[in-house]
């Protein structure tokens, strides 16, 4: 069963009408309802491979999983401060934002965005904001924010 | 009560509803606080599910809690505004720079919903997952709440950020032993006001409401 094919096209326009869905219901507050979205997925695949404290290296381990997996075809970051931004290239699921753009609905979601949030924030117990995607060039470009670590009882 | 004396104290205490943050240290009385929460039980809701409940949160280590995820919750989001700059184009009417870099600091550190550790109670309103209508349900329930608050003379603020965003959701699902099939709405902090608060202005009717169809002002601007 899990060897089963399934069509790129038919998981996207699935995903894509999941989202305009969502967006339909909830709006500009869909995105924060979305941000564990990938979990089960890094727990199982992103996580075992994490093995520094350190940034650069907690967001490599994970952009080295999306692109060994297929979901993308070449993941860089950029650490600026407390922005992070990442270039995403040939994602599996860029015409899920794609559609949504031409349906005036800002991309609200990315599953390699969430990756490396739940990553930074298990391993180093920062918060992290995903606060843009922009579509160009037939990449992504993503914008994320890092926070202080939080105190261990929040 | 007349008909005419009911109709203007309904009003005057839709009108006189403020979102309050700044509370006095005076406790809230368990009468007015079962007046709060009698007014919730008696909101509507679809198929009479009554899926609402609450948690009443005194204990001032639970609240310092609520009050940090709420101001993380809130300090992130807005701080992606501030750095994709739409919050500078949202409060781009505010002219003085010192006011608006105020403002924007406050946005950004979260301080905003932080005050949640402050109000002497805060009532967590959760609703039950299986039932039709529950954000709707959940949402008559806390607007009667904040009416009777007020008719009470006290003060209240419906504060959604240390839930909107389910990472933070789950924390307070844990912090409080919120059963699965609950979700955590909002909280809603009550207390005595510490000042008088103006009103925050309100677009118009003429705005507001379409005749018969979309796009077709019900009232005339001059009526609004």
């Amino acid at each position: 069963m899990n060897d089963r094919k399934l069509s790129l096209g038919y998981i996207n326009s699935v995903l894509y009408d999941l989202e305009k869905a969502f967006w339909d219901e909830r709006g500009r507050g869909a995105r924060f309802r979305v941000t564990t979205v990938g979990r089960e997925y890094f727990l199982d695949k992103c996580l075992p491979k994490i093995q520094s404290q350190d940034l650069d290296a907690i967001i490599k381990a994970v952009e080295d999983v999306l692109t060994e997996e297929g979901i993308v075809l070449g993941q860089s970051h950029l650490v600026e401060d407390r922005l992070l931004h990442i270039r995403v290239e040939g994602c599996l699921h860029q015409d899920v934002e794609r559609k949504l753009a031409a349906k005036d609905v800002e991309p609200f979601t990315c599953i390699p965005a969430n990756l490396v949030a739940l990553a930074i924030e298990q391993v180093l117990r920062r918060p992290v904001e995903l606060a843009e995607i922009k579509l160009e060039d037939g990449a992504c470009n993503l914008l994320l924010v890092l926070f202080e670590p939080r105190d261990a009882d929040v | 009560m007349e008909r005419n004396e009911l109709i203007q104290a309904v009003d005057f205490v839709i009108h006189e509803r403020r979102s309050i943050r700044q509370y006095t240290d005076e406790p809230v009385s368990e009468e007015d606080l079962r007046m709060i929460l009698e007014a919730a039980r008696q909101a509507p809701s679809g198929e009479n599910a009554q899926p609402w409940r609450f948690i009443i949160v005194k204990d001032p280590e639970t609240r310092k809690l609520l009050g940090a995820i709420g101001a993380g919750g809130s300090g992130r989001r807005f701080t992606a505004e501030f750095v994709t700059k739409q919050m500078h184009e949202r409060f781009k009417g505010l002219e003085d720079e010192e006011k608006r870099k105020a403002v924007f600091e406050k946005l950004t550190s979260g301080n905003v919903s932080a005050f949640l550790a402050d109000a002497p109670v805060d009532i967590v309103v959760c609703g039950k997952k299986k039932v039709w209508d529950l954000p709707y349900d959940t949402s008559a329930a806390i607007e009667n709440m904040l009416l009777m608050a007020t008719a009470l003379g006290l003060g209240t603020c419906w504060v959604i950020a240390p839930c909107i965003d389910i990472r933070d959701e789950e924390r307070i699902k844990r912090l409080l032993d919120v059963p699965e099939d609950y979700k955590v709405i909002s909280v809603i902090s009550v207390g005595h006001p510490t000042r008088p608060h103006r009103p925050r202005p309100r677009l118009s009717l003429h705005e507001l409401v379409h005749a018969e169809k979309w796009g077709t002002p019900y009232y005339k601007e001059e009526e609004a």
